[in-house]
């Protein structure tokens, strides 16, 4: 094993989580029957939010607690528009994602001096190496050197599978994305559950931000999610909406990407391009090939109508 | 149509200027200062016209066919690729007859975006009829596909060596659209808009094709009951609302930069859709609205310079706008989608 190949696969973990932390989010509002376009905004406005709050009180809990406020301030917005009003949900997704790249624009120029934009720093997240775990061959260093942020995100794939699949919660979430209306027959509250599943995206989808920000870069700068949350959502598919295969699908993006980024040294014959259209070609495969058969959520997209006699 | 969506647009605007009033009042400015900037911006002078026209041109293509799109309840998000690659057939088209005559030309390369942007709006609606996978996300992933095939072509074949930019060369003039009036920026296309806005208009409410689109939007089983293919009609109203974004790309590339420019589509498709939503998909309307969204971008940077408000402000009245109409529609419309 070269240093590079190790370098490499410890880049592509990196580069995954952000992703993970998205389309974790994302899982528990589609599985509640509600696409999440909005994801792209939710996580920019944690990404913002974070770095803001970081530099206002230069501790990064704050950052962090700010990066999931964030999120969840522009998932309210999803979540009362296709609930309370019944908006398209993939439609109004897209209109948040514009409203949070404005907004996040707006605001850090407010922050400078006659509309321009600051750069505001704030140091990275550490790499916390887990003793002993860390000197492995291999994994040590593709594992278990990464930051705070790339940990939590593992645990909670293991947490929100657990959530979905063996919670009571977990199975009104679920019922609520297939048979709404059962849900609603046996006393539950289907536009109450999709709120908080929405809400609770936007609150992973802020941590996927604060990745971005806090633990990555160190700073905001406009529109600085690039599409992630596009790729986030094509994780999901690719995953089939379970956890464990959202985990697969956002390593294979984040190879594709950390192979991108190292095309030029390693003289591959294709040029980077090629490959950062890979996931999005990969996901239209998926698709395709899941064609009518896919188990996407039966009632997603569709606003709970209740029946008035 | 009854005033009433008139009513709702005319308000969901309102409400996001209020709304951003508040945010340039919390930025410490004064937001009638800062709207009268942004008006005089757009509409100050003849020259700031003639690029907010320019501005609207492509939103109005694309926005038209966006708006025929989700009639037919086709939620066609794909402008942004079909955009795209609309410019790169035009600047190809025009890198490779740069002899042929002024007239003939512009119209080859137009021809051409028109062709690549139907194509790339057809292979997703047959992903779409064949495989059953939802419009909206092969046409979302679609999108970053055909923004990267022009990165890729510029990198290669495309591109201008040395430019320090991903970037074409600058294309022979006889291949630039002629400008409408001399010594502005105004070039043809606002013509070519306006006029397929109206086409539009009537292809919709007097053509059987027309009628077809508006079956299949109120319902796909009463329009296959009615002898209505909806496959065919899925597939037609794509392939035209590809080729009109196709040529969105190509007047972009021919009229306003003379070359191809890495990113130079960039947000245009998705603003396509608020404005097809603002003008409640009634293509007439998307004349105004597409109007509307192109002063608005032109005044922007105007009333950032003079009044130090930030620019990114008209992001924010857009995604207002957008999710105020589409509430507005998913009240009154119940159970309907779009």
């Amino acid at each position: 094993m070269t240093d590079a190949f190790v370098e490499f696969l410890a880049a592509t973990v990196r580069i995954a989580s952000p992703l993970l932390f998205a389309a974790l989010g994302g899982i528990l509002s589609e599985r509640a029957g509600v696409f999440a376009v909005g994801l792209e905004g939710m996580m920019l406005a944690g990404a913002f939010a974070g770095v803001v709050a970081t530099y206002g009180t230069g501790m990064v809990l704050a950052g962090l607690l700010a990066s999931i406020a964030g999120g969840m301030m522009v998932a309210a917005v999803v979540a009362v528009a296709t609930t309370r009003f019944r908006a398209d949900q993939m439609v109004t997704g897209l209109a948040v994602n514009v409203l949070a790249l404005g907004l996040t624009s707006f605001l850090l120029r407010g922050f400078g001096a006659r509309g321009e934009a600051p750069t505001i720093r704030v140091t990275t997240l550490p790499s916390l190496p887990v003793p002993w775990l860390a000197d492995l061959p291999l994994v040590g260093p593709v594992l278990f050197r990464q930051p705070a942020l790339t940990y939590l995100a593992v645990a909670l794939t293991v947490i929100v599978f657990v959530f979905l699949v063996r919670t009571r919660p977990g199975l009104t979430l679920r019922a609520v994305g297939e048979n709404p209306t059962a849900v609603f027959a046996v006393g539950g509250n289907p536009a109450r559950v999709r709120v908080i599943a929405v809400v609770a995206a936007g609150a992973l989808a802020g941590l996927a931000g604060a990745v971005l920000s806090l633990q990555q870069v160190g700073t905001f700068t406009d529109g600085m999610t690039h599409g992630r949350g596009y790729l986030a959502l094509a994780a999901i598919i690719v995953g089939r909406w379970m956890p464990g295969g959202a985990l697969v699908g956002c390593l294979v993006f984040g190879a594709a990407d950390a192979l991108q980024l190292r095309v030029q040294a390693i003289h591959l014959p294709v040029s980077s391009y090629v490959i950062q259209m890979l996931p999005y070609i990969v996901s239209l495969a998926v698709l395709a090939g899941l064609g009518r058969t896919a188990r996407m959520p039966a009632a997603i997209g569709a606003p709970f109508v209740r029946e008035r006699r | 149509m009854s005033a009433r969506p008139l009513a709702v647009s005319l308000l969901a605007v309102a409400l996001a200027f209020a709304v951003s009033a508040l945010l340039i009042a919390v930025a410490g400015k004064n937001p009638l200062v800062a709207y009268g900037a942004l008006l005089q911006g757009s509409l100050g002078s003849w020259d700031r016209i003639a690029v907010a026209l320019n501005k609207a041109t492509p939103y109005l293509l694309t926005g038209v066919g966006v708006a025929l799109c989700f009639r037919a309840r086709v939620i066609n998000i794909g402008g942004e690729g079909q955009i795209a690659l609309g410019g790169l057939a035009a600047a190809w088209m025009a890198m490779r007859f740069p002899q042929a005559p002024a007239v003939v030309l512009p119209a080859l390369a137009l021809g051409a975006g028109a062709l690549a942007g139907a194509l790339w709006a057809g292979l997703a609606a047959v992903i779409r009829l064949r495989r059953g996978v939802h419009e909206v996300l092969v046409t979302l992933l679609l999108n970053f596909v055909g923004v990267l095939i022009v990165s890729e072509a510029l990198q290669g074949s495309l591109g201008e060596a040395g430019a320090g930019f991903p970037q074409s060369p600058l294309l022979a003039r006889a291949a630039w659209l002629p400008h409408l009036i001399p010594k502005t920026d105004l070039h043809v296309g606002i013509v070519l808009a306006a006029v397929t806005v109206v086409v539009a208009h009537f292809l919709l409410w007097r053509t059987p094709f027309g009628f077809r689109i508006r079956v299949l939007g109120a319902s796909a089983p009463a329009a296959a009951y009615a002898g209505i293919s909806p496959p065919r009609t899925f597939l037609s109203v794509m392939l035209l609302a590809g080729g009109l974004a196709g040529v969105a790309g190509a007047v972009e590339v021919l009229g306003v930069h003379y070359r191809l420019i890495e990113g130079f589509a960039t947000g245009f498709g998705f603003n396509a859709v608020g404005i097809a939503l603002l003008a409640a998909l009634n293509p007439i309307a998307v004349l105004p609205a597409g109007l509307f969204f192109g002063f608005l971008e032109t005044g922007a940077l105007a009333m950032q310079r003079a009044v130090g408000v930030p620019s990114p402000l008209v992001a924010v009245i857009q995604g207002l706008t957008m999710v105020f109409v589409l509430s507005a529609m998913g009240l009154t419309a119940r159970r309907r989608r779009v």
